[in-house]
């Protein structure tokens, strides 16, 4: 399967932080969430594919180019976490003005989706609610032939019904196997409903990186006193936490583990707590 | 390249129009006070002020960030304000132009002298300004810029006394009026189109977040 998007050991350093030797890729027609805590690397990340930060080591493939020139740039939808379009702007002259800097602009496809999206297409940009900037911004991202999508926290801070909204539209993107989205969010649960493959990152450094299935489907929670923990095989645990009054074990076959342990309570794994359990558990 | 500008055009668009249209009544006013061609010394710089308007917009909107993803180079970025910044100064000249072109045919006296020399001195300051503002607002604070600006204006006029000085070692500048003055303004646009290269150069390796 080819990849939209490959990153290999990417490396930046900081004062007060380091990302180091992030790797991962977007294989083509998926989805990829990029999840981790605030200041953990994504954005970071993000900002090094987008050639907007230099990077110190490393290397990433953008749609098959190493460089990203102009002529990729055109098929690289962004989209950060405010519209970052100045706020003076009506839809409309926005379309003028980006008609004349994308030679790929599609104007049908972009007034189509202000229409399909109800967004006033002569309302000053600053007039918009958020959750309408971010509507005009995704508007915007899709409107050049995009082949590959790159959101940076752009559903947080949004309610749920405008989420919804643009989660349909990102999976509407990625009906077209060519398409592919690299998503990052605090919103774990966004990334349940539409994301193929999880990417997290905790400290700069990639933890884990695999299809969310097999987060949702395998994985699973070991909820037990300390003489059960105790009696826990250790090669079992990928990392615990001791708890007020339980030990939360996270294990990788939640099925292969109840058979071992069938008095266990094993409960099934949401993103949230697996990222939680990394963040704040032991190994 | 031509979408930024049109971008910078529509945030500075009411700018320009009150600037425009503050330079044509001054040059009205000044008429019965003073040698109405000294307000060409002013047109150019004053002028450019939109080009800060817009920088500013750039920075609390975020558009700096977000233009890079777009199928443009930083150089062209850089070169859009560079270019914005001479078109304003030109259309503020044509501006007063017109406006002088109105008093003479009213019989108010304007000379061609006057005109050139005063012209000579405002096309030198906004040069020498825009060439020192326009960097330092990209690599410190955008925010701040149309302070930048105005320290640039202050610091342009005294680069003209040196100049001045200095080819008065070699050309007797009061003699040579005119000569001396052009010679600053080719030192000004030289000075204009380095600091163009430097900006360009330096952004280039800038971390944008």
């Amino acid at each position: 399967m080819n990849n939209a998007l490959s990153i290999s050991g990417l490396t930046k350093t900081y004062k007060d932080f380091v990302l180091d030797g992030v790797s991962f890729s977007v294989p083509s027609g998926s989805i990829v969430g990029l999840i981790g805590e605030n200041g953990a690397g994504k954005s970071t990340t993000i900002n090094a594919v987008l050639g907007l930060i230099q990077k110190e080591a490393g290397n990433i493939t953008i749609l098959g180019k190493e460089q990203l020139d102009n002529k990729t740039k055109e098929q690289v939808g962004v989209v950060f976490d405010g519209s970052n379009y100045p706020e003076i702007l009506s839809p409309r002259r926005l379309n003028r003005v980006l008609k004349n800097i994308y030679h790929s602009w599609d104007e049908h496809t972009f007034l189509g989706l202000l229409k399909k999206l109800s967004l006033p297409i002569d309302k000053p940009i600053k007039q918009y609610s958020r959750g309408m900037k971010m509507k005009l911004a995704i508007s915007a991202a899709l409107s050049h032939n995009s082949k590959l999508l790159i959101l940076d926290e752009a559903t947080s801070g949004l309610d749920p019904v405008i989420r919804d909204d643009i989660l349909d539209i990102l999976l509407d993107f990625v009906q077209d196997e060519e398409h592919s989205i690299l998503i990052s969010s605090h919103i774990t649960t966004d990334l349940e409903k539409i994301a193929d493959y999880i990417v997290f990152i905790h400290e700069g450094k990639v933890v884990f990186s695999k299809p969310k299935d097999e987060l949702t489907e395998q994985y699973g929670i070991i909820k037990c006193g300390a003489a059960q923990f105790d009696a826990l095989d250790k090669s079992d645990i990928i990392v615990y936490r001791k708890m007020d009054y339980e030990w939360q074990v996270l294990i990788a076959d939640r099925m292969a583990m109840q058979k071992k342990y069938p008095k266990a309570m094993i409960v099934p794994a949401t993103i949230d707590e697996i990222m939680l359990l990394y963040v704040k558990g032991e190994k | 390249m031509k979408g930024i500008l049109l971008k910078d055009l529509y945030i500075a668009k009411s700018g320009i129009i009150i600037t425009l249209t503050s330079l044509f009544v001054l040059t009205f006013g000044l008429s019965f006070l003073l040698d109405v061609t000294a307000i060409l010394m002013l047109a150019p710089a004053v002028s450019t002020a939109a080009v800060y308007i817009s920088i500013t917009n750039d920075a609390s909107s975020k558009w700096n960030k977000n233009v890079i993803t777009m199928p443009v180079t930083r150089a062209q970025i850089i070169g859009t304000k560079y270019i914005l910044y001479i078109l304003l100064s030109a259309v503020g000249i044509i501006v007063v132009l017109v406006s002088l072109g109105a008093l003479s045919l009213m019989g108010i006296t304007v000379t061609l002298y006057s005109m050139l020399f005063n012209a000579a001195i405002g096309i030198s300051v906004a040069l020498l300004a825009g060439g020192i503002s326009l960097p330092c607002v990209y690599f410190f604070d955008a925010e701040k810029s149309q302070i930048v600006y105005m320290i640039a204006f202050v610091a342009s006029t005294g680069i003209i006394t040196v100049l001045v000085l200095l080819i008065n070692i070699f050309i007797p500048v009061k003699n040579n009026i005119l000569l001396a003055f052009y010679i600053v303004l080719a030192i000004s646009f030289v000075w204009f189109a380095v600091s163009y290269k430097i900006a360009a150069y330096a952004y280039q390796k800038k971390d944008i977040t």
